[in-house]
């Protein structure tokens, strides 16, 4: 035989021996550290579109896997947070949900609603229990009872917080609202004129933001000749930011009648807008004054670690999450072993879907089948990039 | 297990996909309107399944036909214009698919459509119907219409003077294709079970685009070789390189038309290919 050939076949086996023993390795590995771990499949956007949200979802799971883990970890057992990154590809979500689906114990995630829809039907039919406290009711509610949703309906929260703005602002008579069509916020745009016209706003108009807006003058102007006497900005942070700028170059002045969505609440508003912000209104559910010792040492961490910027919108949901899977392990006798894994998933979701006081790190609330209540959001004004408290809303 | 059903689904989806793009290339059409189609019959699918509770077989009949008279009905508007004209037809019609549902409470709008019932045997299914497509267009591929379409494909002006009518040609192609992305809709809301407009947008279009070019535009089998490659990159890319899958495809597009610009299979090695068989046999 040639010697090339007979070097390749050499090669060729080589290689193929190294696979099997690499497989057979990890698979070994794999299953040694699930008798001495607990752990819990995270699938979380490290990558992608919303990669900067998921990096500080991360960030803040980790967080509270060290804490338990400095504390004795979880009967005892140390917990590892095992991270799966989905990107924003619903294929990947699908194979990283197809990598966990027969021995994860509970998964936190899938994070953006196209892995949502692409990898919970698979969880569904599986019975695995996925906490989505990333997204609205309006999503995880489509994946009761294996899906626990993090805030309530839209509909009991939102109308309260625009009210209560409305409130403040007695002359408020029209309003314009920037919208912009992304998953849920054309829902929560709709719940935020509920509440104007409760509180008496006569008329709400509507300006369609575009996805792929890069200028705003021209939506500032188009609003502002409708005379109105406030916005509210419901699009992504770099919009509402702008947005807040062209509106004050084109005459703006008194901010206090601009309300930020929650969803706008992110570093980017701030580093974009600065100074322009200063009286603006933003809600939002947590609130970074809190007094809790928890909360105290979460945000000081976070804040040296991230260059000194503010916890974001959804950073500790995550946070808590980890909590709730320890609590529930802890309260329902959960042994971790193989063969009982289907019977204890379903006693991890009975337990989180109905958890009551669960003391998070800003709330302490009860769960009713799988839905939070007393729940509310804050509401703030911003000045000098900073959250000021005025008020909780129900 | 399961990855391997999903990856196996998901190249059937790829390769009628594929085949959707590549039938209007052979007229010299670049077509993006079998997006808007699949876009269609997939939330079409779902609505028929959850709402009305039809039968599978009849949503895959009635699927085909949407896109059947979709494309028709286009292709009767711009059968012979130029490809310039068609790219630009075909990305209005993803511009107004996508604002549609996203505006159509009925469609789920941009939250999404959930709860799509799961089909038993989806992978049966899914292979018997590429299985039977993949044979009509072997039947195609071996025709007289399709001489015809290289004649166009080449030179509409030699078509023209031998006779050929273009846009009888391009009719034909172009609601064959309206059927195959009818039929990829409807298995793609089958597989997934939830729908969002997002999935329907330009990043499909980089991957079709891939598959089409890179497996090779002469020939059917090109896109059967690339759409288990390049659609299956995001199931079985790891973690750290599922960011570049753009980055992947866009560079392997390049490097093909620079390098290899018919793509991997060509018709010439397919013909080469029969007639060894040929030889070889008798």
């Amino acid at each position: 035989m040639d010697w090339k050939k007979q070097l390749s076949l050499i090669l060729s086996k080589t290689l193929l021996v190294l696979l099997l023993v690499v497989m057979f390795s990890s698979s070994v590995i794999a299953s040694q550290d699930d008798h001495k771990v607990w752990r819990i499949d995270f699938l979380n956007s490290l990558t992608g579109s919303v990669a900067s949200i998921g990096n500080y979802m991360s960030w803040s799971a980790q967080r509270a896997a060290q804490e338990i883990n400095k504390s004795g970890g979880i009967n005892g057992k140390p917990l590892i947070v095992l991270e799966h990154d989905t990107g924003d590809s619903p294929e990947k979500a699908i194979s990283e949900m197809a990598k966990i689906i027969d021995h994860a114990l509970v998964a936190l995630g899938p994070v953006p609603e196209v892995c949502i829809q692409a990898a919970m039907p698979m969880a569904v039919d599986r019975g695995l229990f996925c906490m989505l406290a990333s997204t609205s009711y309006e999503v995880a509610v489509n994946y009761f009872p294996w899906s626990i949703s993090w805030f309530p309906p839209t509909e009991e929260v939102l109308p309260g917080v625009t009210e209560t703005w409305a409130e403040i602002h007695e002359s408020l008579e029209k309003v314009i609202q920037f919208t912009e069509k992304q998953a849920v916020w054309p829902q929560m745009a709709e719940f935020h004129v509920a509440g104007l016209q409760t509180a008496g706003v006569k008329e709400v108009q509507e300006v369609e933001v575009p996805k792929d807006a890069i200028m705003f003058d021209s939506l500032a102007v188009k609003a502002l000749s409708r005379e109105p006497d406030g916005f509210i900005l419901t699009c992504s942070p770099e919009k509402a930011a702008k947005i807040v700028i062209s509106l004050q170059k084109q005459g703006w002045e008194d901010t206090s009648k601009i309300l930020i969505f929650s969803s706008a609440d992110d570093t980017s508003l701030y580093t974009t807008a600065g100074q322009y912000l200063n009286g603006c209104y933003i809600y939002n559910y947590i609130d970074p004054n809190s007094q809790n010792d928890r909360w105290i040492s979460f945000r000081e961490d976070y804040k040296k670690e991230h260059g000194g910027l503010e916890p974001s919108s959804l950073s500790t949901i995550y946070y808590d999450c980890v909590y709730m899977v320890k609590e529930a392990i802890e309260e329902t006798g959960i042994t971790g072993e193989r063969d009982n894994l289907a019977k204890e998933r379903i006693k991890i979701r009975d337990y989180c879907r109905n958890v009551k006081s669960f003391e998070g790190i800003q709330q302490t609330w009860d769960m009713s089948d799988g839905v939070p209540s007393e729940k509310g959001a804050f509401l703030f004004i911003i000045q000098d990039n900073h959250k000021e408290f005025v008020c909780q809303t129900n | 297990m399961i990855l391997l059903y999903y990856f196996l689904v998901f190249t059937a989806i790829y390769i009628l996909m594929g085949w959707s793009l590549y039938l209007p290339y052979r007229v010299g059409h670049l077509h993006f309107l079998p997006i808007s189609i699949m876009a269609i019959c997939a939330y079409f699918a779902g609505i028929a399944s959850r709402e009305w509770g039809w039968p599978f077989l009849l949503i895959i009949v009635v699927g085909m036909l949407i896109g059947l008279i979709i494309s028709y009905g286009v292709s009767l508007l711009i059968g012979d214009a130029p490809c310039f004209t068609v790219v630009i037809v075909g990305l209005t019609s993803m511009f107004i698919v996508k604002t549609v549902i996203e505006n159509w409470n009925l469609l789920g709008g941009s939250i999404g459509f959930f709860n799509i019932p799961s089909i038993r045997y989806l992978i049966l299914w899914a292979y018997l119907l590429l299985l039977f497509m993949g044979y009509l267009m072997f039947l195609i591929e071996d025709s007289q219409i399709a001489r015809k379409a290289s004649v166009i494909f080449n030179d509409r002006k030699l078509a023209a003077s031998l006779g050929i009518r273009s846009k009888k040609i391009a009719l034909f192609f172009h609601s064959f294709s309206g059927i195959l992305a009818g039929l990829s809709g409807i298995l793609y809301a089958s597989l997934i079970g939830g729908l969002t407009v997002d999935f329907f947008s330009f990043s499909i279009v980089g991957t079709l685009m891939a598959i089409l070019f890179v497996g090779g535009y002469t020939c059917m089998w090109g896109v059967v070789l690339a759409a288990p490659l390049l659609g299956g990159i995001p199931i079985l890319l790891p973690d750290m390189l599922i960011v570049w899958k753009q980055v992947i495809y866009g560079g392997l597009l390049i490097a093909m038309v620079c390098f290899r610009p018919q793509g991997l299979i060509t018709r010439q090695q397919i013909i080469g290919l029969k007639n060894n068989l040929r030889r070889k046999y008798k």
